[in-house]
């Protein structure tokens, strides 16, 4: 056997994508121009799941996403006030915590602004930014295989004294029980597309209810061309991923969802895209990998633990594993950029809000993550059972059972979660992390 | 010239050493239990194995940690992770094994291993603690009734009970529930080690069910989980002597493959037949006591001829 798994000791081992750094500021600052709605008279829709914020940004209407707030709070160490706000509120710990915190935004936000809780009215503290999200004046529900979701919504509407105008557009689960059916193929896929799409429509005049005005159809084509565009630059720097090293790795793409999936469609997230794309291109080209001493090649199912993301991307460095894709990054986020006629995006728009990589039918998601188990050449799969999101954890020892019978790869498990760190154990993680990897280590000197 | 290696089995409940011999004959071992993870356990456990075989820590060629606290010990040259250990000290103990149970204080885990020895593929509990020692532990203490004493009177279960929650603490409610309701001792300790098994069966569902199938680790010695678990699978389990220290006797041999091949790049003469899984098996030090017929498993391999591919890869370090 090769020389034993080490836990990581030596800091900085992960080398990071440095246009993805880009991101951090394009992110402040469209959540300062979040908080900064109320101030310039802007109308806020909160919405949770698909990515229907180009709709919104094209009414000029500032956008809210539930999960990415909440991602945001948990990455910077700030979801303890929120959580424990809606603790207090009566959400369950075991209810989804992108959810539980963003309802405790709300929470916070009516203490703070209404005085509603005089237990608890105060002027939030600087550094809680809890409380700054601007209140709804609509809410869109749009979500695709979630149970949470709509709940989610209803409970946000309650929380905000069922004032609030809702819409739902459903999004229904892709059955694949067809003869003809596969992925994105299929006369279920064509029923199901037209479907949303005209969802989508009624949605748009809902929009137009609210804002007393026509609907911008021309400025929606505009952001769906810059969509169109990040998505294809963003797949085409994940396609060169399949070189050897890695030229970056699954904590790369997991900074750059943002850019992609909740800040404003404007050229920015081209631009940003284009740089990651061209630095990705470079390192191909001088052989410079993520993981300088890259010996393992995993894959990673499951959603981003936000609490821990530099921590696992340098965990995983340190053990030489490039984490080289995941269901998460690699099967979702306007994956399906030729989908979308940016002249006539609405069929397009929600054909990518169906491919939701939850919202296949199991044998359609366990070949789609074989295909990248194959593509990128992994020695193994790491299973990140989210404690909090059942939703995704579900079809995880059927992808685990296939990828060892089919693939012979080698799977571990660990708990964790989205956005309350209390469920990851640090030494769960490294003996599961560590199991595997002296068993691939073993396999590899027996085939040799 | 060092003639001996140890392994330590690191515990989270309890601490374990063993000292081979450079032709893997087992010298001595040792188990302590003082606590989560403990030092106090882990020096006792390294003194007492010491002491046993009249030897000190300066006469180890090797030593090879492994459990929670494998990387807490100085005096550990290497260190690998319990899947690893167990898979190849339960091996070595019973070498027609092709899957291996073992429960601990706080990790349950499965690991299948193909014939040659090999890990491929294991399963191991959540954070949760259900279906591991530490479970029996916290339920003992709710019956007011030693730990050893638990498999016992088990046994004398004369209804079927149901313990729904797999939550230690919800568990131990549900007992308290079950005895105010007037069930007998007896009755919901069947009821407890039946929940340890269905937990365990799920575990074996994850890498597939095959046999042979060895249980290893200190919940091994409960005749009531065995009991439970064999009911539960359908196959019988097989059992080691000292099913405990399966994890430290895989450490030491992976720690006596890496000195043996120091030594005969320093020029030592070694035993040239030594095969470690072969040796362990003649020495019988295990295979004696096991409990069921291996024959009538599942492809069982020849006993004694199983040259592990592991230790084969061992003494590629």
């Amino acid at each position: 056997m090769n020389a034993p798994v080490q836990p990581p000791k030596l800091p900085g081992a992960a080398n990071k994508l440095k246009s993805t750094r880009m991101a951090g500021k394009l992110v402040n600052e469209y959540w300062e121009m979040v908080w900064r709605a109320k101030e310039e008279g802007k109308l806020v829709c909160w919405y949770e799941g698909s990515s229907i914020n180009p709709f919104l940004e094209a009414a000029d209407i500032v956008w809210v996403h539930g999960e990415a707030y909440s991602a945001m709070l948990a990455a910077r160490h700030q979801e303890g006030p929120a959580q424990a706000a809606a603790e207090e509120r009566g959400y369950s710990r075991e209810l989804c915590s992108y959810a539980r915190t963003h309802l405790g935004c709300a929470v916070n936000n009516q203490r703070h602004r209404n005085g509603s809780d005089s237990a608890f009215a105060d002027v939030p503290a600087d550094e809680d930014i809890s409380a700054k999200l601007p209140p709804p004046d609509m809410i869109i529900s749009a979500y695709a295989y979630c149970s949470t979701g709509q709940q989610w919504d209803e409970m946000t509407s309650r929380l905000f004294g069922k004032k609030i105008p809702i819409f739902n557009v459903s999004i229904p689960w892709i059955w694949a029980s067809g003869k003809d059916a596969g992925y994105c193929r299929g006369k279920e896929w064509e029923e199901t597309s037209v479907y949303v799409a005209r969802q989508l429509e009624e949605m748009v005049k809902f929009i137009e209810e609210r804002t007393g005005k026509p609907y911008p159809w021309d400025r929606l084509r505009e952001l769906m061309r810059n969509v169109k565009r990040a998505s294809e630059l963003r797949l085409e720097a994940m396609d060169m991923c399949t070189a050897r090293p890695a030229p970056a790795t699954l904590f790369d793409w997991s900074v750059s969802i943002a850019p992609i999936n909740q800040l404003p469609c404007t050229t920015d997230i081209v631009d940003y895209f284009t740089k990651v794309r061209d630095e990705v291109a470079e390192r191909v080209r001088t052989g410079e990998g993520a993981v300088p001493k890259e010996k393992y090649r995993l894959f990673f199912d499951g959603i981003m633990n936000w609490n821990k993301l530099g921590w696992l991307a340098e965990k995983f460095a340190k053990y030489d594993a490039a984490v080289v894709a995941g269901r998460y990054t690699h099967m979702a986020f306007w994956q399906e950029p030729d989908l979308i006629d940016a002249n006539d995006p609405v069929m397009g728009m929600g054909q990518n809000y169906l491919i939701c990589p939850n919202n296949h039918s199991s044998p359609i998601l366990i070949d789609l993550v074989m295909g990248l188990c194959e593509k990128y050449q992994v020695d193994g799969i790491v299973f990140h059972a989210t404690r909090t999101c059942r939703a995704f954890t579900n079809p995880m020892h059927l992808i685990a059972e296939t990828a060892h019978s089919r693939l012979g790869l080698q799977t571990s498990m660990f708990e964790g979660d989205v956005a309350d760190e209390s469920f990851y154990k640090d030494e769960l993680l490294n003996t599961r992390v560590e199991a595997m990897l002296e068993a691939i280590d073993a396999r590899r000197l027996a085939t040799a | 010239m060092k003639k001996h290696v140890m392994g330590i089995d690191f515990g989270s409940t309890t601490a374990k050493a063993v000292i081979l011999d450079l032709n893997g004959n087992l010298v001595a071992w040792s188990v302590a239990h003082m606590g989560a993870v403990s030092n106090a356990a882990v020096d006792q456990a390294v003194a007492e194995v010491l002491a046993k075989a009249g030897l000190t820590q300066a006469d180890m060629g090797r030593t090879v940690s492994t459990g929670y606290g494998r990387r807490m010990l100085d005096i550990a040259d290497k260190n690998f992770t319990e899947i690893t250990c167990h898979a190849r000290g339960a091996v070595a103990m019973v070498p027609e094994a092709r899957l291996v149970i073992d429960i601990g204080g706080q990790d349950s885990k499965t690991i299948a291993v193909d014939s040659n020895g090999l890990v491929a593929q294991f399963a191991m509990n959540d954070r949760c603690a259900a279906g591991t020692g530490k479970f029996l532990e916290v339920l003992a203490r709710a019956m007011e009734i030693p730990l050893e004493d638990m498999g016992e009177l088990a046994m004398e279960a004369t209804q079927e009970l149901k313990i729904s929650s797999m939550c230690a603490t919800f568990a131990e409610t549900e007992v308290i529930s079950l005895r105010a309701e007037g069930y007998s001792k007896p009755d919901v300790l069947g009821a407890v080690h039946q929940s340890i098994a269905t937990r365990t069966l799920g575990l074996v569902n994850r890498v597939g069910k095959k046999g042979p199938v060895v249980m290893t680790g200190g919940v091994a010695r409960n005749r009531a989980a065995v009991h439970f678990i064999e009911k539960a699978l359908g196959m019988p389990l097989l059992l080691p002597d000292i099913p405990q220290i399966a994890g430290a006797l895989g450490a030491a041999l992976i720690g006596l493959d890496d000195w043996r091949i120091e030594l005969g790049k320093a020029g030592e003469t070694l035993d040239e037949d030594y095969h470690v899984d072969a040796q362990m098996t003649l020495d019988k030090a295990c295979v004696t006591g096991c409990k069921g017929d291996p024959a009538a498993a599942a492809n069982p391999p020849k006993p004694g001829k199983l040259q592990s591919a592991v230790g084969t890869i061992q003494k590629e370090l």
